[in-house]
């Protein structure tokens, strides 16, 4: 029991008219903040009337370190192998009931489960971590800067945070490449700089009235790869690779010789050849564009001057007579730009030489 | 649940009350404070009640505050009425709120929680426990020596 201070005498209608609630936040009340339980007694002795006042010693509420680092949105980040600057998007929510740094970190894996029912394959390379400087809630490059920590976040207050990263050339379709974001709660009150680290205190000091004493509590829940009560919480995003898978075939065909004409024409000198290079992408592959092709032809053989064919299309694994005249040739070299090749689509690049 | 303690009168105690104790300007009535943090323990598959000194309390904490009284003078006390403004910081818990006389405007208007409105954005509603501003013990006889204690529960917001 903690004996009251007694204050004697009229007690004002002001002590009386302290309405209200405290906004409720859902950090809740902040650290530091003073309770006292005051009481007023009205009574009679004698048909006198008495007033006393009494409260109880006062403790200041201790600081409840807890934050929530969240994935925006719930599907994995499409990347190309060799693409560069790949973002995952995170939120940084301080659920503490004062305003704290937050130290960030995002740790790659060996293997192991992503965070869209995958397995990791593979490691991107050039990690960053950017915070969402202009508050648009997405990655501008050169506006949002790149960070080590979250400065002096607020009770109550979130961050958008972008983990930046390059693809490596070489990866197939559906390799997973998962992170890990983990935010640590740091000492906040030094704008500018990364506090110091946090740990649980407990003063014993059952009359905090001082609001620098007081205590802290860890009351953070386990994330993806951080425990419950460790001042620190994670989770993970991933990114998953859609790679064209191209295949290339060059097929030939005597068209005529020079004995025979167009009827069962043989592969003598003098005699036209049609060559026709397939490009195929696989079902459930990225759409292919800008492919270019170049082939060098053999010596033995002389490009027609009738045209570079590019664009055509193939049925029955033969080539159509069809395409636009687009391609070039030059010093031996026959070459042509597809526009695009999608997924499950076959287009050819097609010419005709003759034999020396 | 809490139980409320109106007055447990013990005439026992009347012999050591000072008579002369109102025209020392004194009061013949003592009050101590006292506020404890109620936590849920489980142990061995049971729930248990612990009670400690608020050496530790963050947002959530359940705290149950308690003011004992007790006439120490020769005279009986009459009307005697203990008004508790709760700390902006905590709010009225709800297990037993509604037993409880609570204003919900600062002490203006009294009664139980089920029969007090408040008004907000939304229009008028029923209030809640977390709408209580004052907690009231109205008890209408001390008798020399009677001691007793109030208590309410709440919460850290």
């Amino acid at each position: 029991m903690i004996k009251y201070g007694r204050l004697l005498g009229t007690v004002g209608a002001a002590a009386l008219a302290v309405v209200g609630a405290s906004p409720a936040f859902a950090s809740g009340t902040a650290a530091g903040t003073v309770i006292t339980n005051t009481v007023t007694v009205n009574y009679q002795v004698g048909g006198v009337n008495q007033t006393a006042t009494g409260a109880s010693n006062s403790f200041a509420v201790d600081r409840k370190v807890n934050m929530t680092v969240a994935e925006v949105g719930t599907t994995t980040t499409q990347v190309s192998p060799g693409q560069l600057a790949a973002v995952t998007t995170f939120t940084v929510t301080n659920n503490s009931n004062a305003t704290l740094d937050f130290a960030l970190a995002a740790a790659q894996q060996t293997g192991g489960a992503g965070a869209h029912s995958n397995t990791d394959t593979f490691d991107a390379t050039n990690v960053k971590i950017y915070v969402d400087t202009n508050g648009n809630g997405t990655y501008d490059v050169g506006t949002d800067l790149e960070v080590a920590y979250l400065d002096e976040l607020a009770a109550d207050a979130s961050k958008t945070v972008f983990v930046v990263a390059d693809m490596p050339l070489g990866l197939a379709t559906n390799d997973v490449a998962a992170v890990t974001l983990t935010a640590t709660g740091r000492e906040g009150g030094g704008t500018g700089s990364q506090g110091a680290a946090l740990s649980e205190t407990n003063t014993g000091i059952t009359n905090e009235i001082d609001p620098n004493e007081v205590d802290t509590v860890f009351a953070d829940a386990a994330g993806a790869t951080d425990g419950a009560g460790d001042g620190a919480h994670s989770a993970k995003d991933d990114w998953t690779v859609l790679a064209a898978a191209l295949s290339v075939t060059k097929l030939s065909k005597v068209v005529s010789d020079p004995v025979n004409g167009t009827s069962n024409p043989k592969a003598i000198p003098g005699a036209t050849i049609e060559y026709c290079i397939v490009v195929a992408n696989a079902a459930g592959s990225a759409t292919a564009s800008s492919v270019a092709i170049s082939d060098p032809l053999p010596a033995t053989v002389t490009y027609d001057g009738g045209g570079v064919f590019v664009d055509g299309s193939v049925t029955s694994g033969a080539c159509n007579t069809d395409g636009s005249n687009t391609g070039s040739h030059a010093a031996g070299v026959v070459s042509g730009t597809i526009s695009s090749v999608t997924a499950g689509e076959t287009k050819t690049l097609r010419f005709r030489a003759t034999i020396n | 649940m809490k139980k409320f303690v109106i007055a447990a009168a013990s005439a026992l105690f009347a012999t050591i009350a000072a008579p002369a104790a109102m025209a020392n300007g004194a009061q013949p009535v003592e009050l101590q404070g006292g506020v404890k943090v109620d936590k849920l323990v489980v142990e061995n598959g049971k729930e248990k009640h612990v009670y400690s000194d608020p050496k530790v309390v963050v947002p959530g904490d359940k705290l149950v505050f308690t003011t004992t009284y007790s006439n120490t003078g020769a005279e009986p006390v009459r009307n005697f009425v203990v008004t508790n403004p709760l700390p902006a910081a905590v709010a009225l818990a709800p297990e037993g709120a509604e037993k409880q006389d609570v204003s919900v405007d600062g002490g203006k208007s009294w009664g139980k929680l089920g029969m007090l409105k408040v008004s907000d954005a939304a229009g008028q509603r029923s209030a809640q426990a977390s709408d209580v501003t004052h907690v009231r013990w109205v008890l209408p006889l001390l008798a020399p020596g009677a001691r007793g204690a109030v208590t309410y529960n709440a919460i850290v917001r």
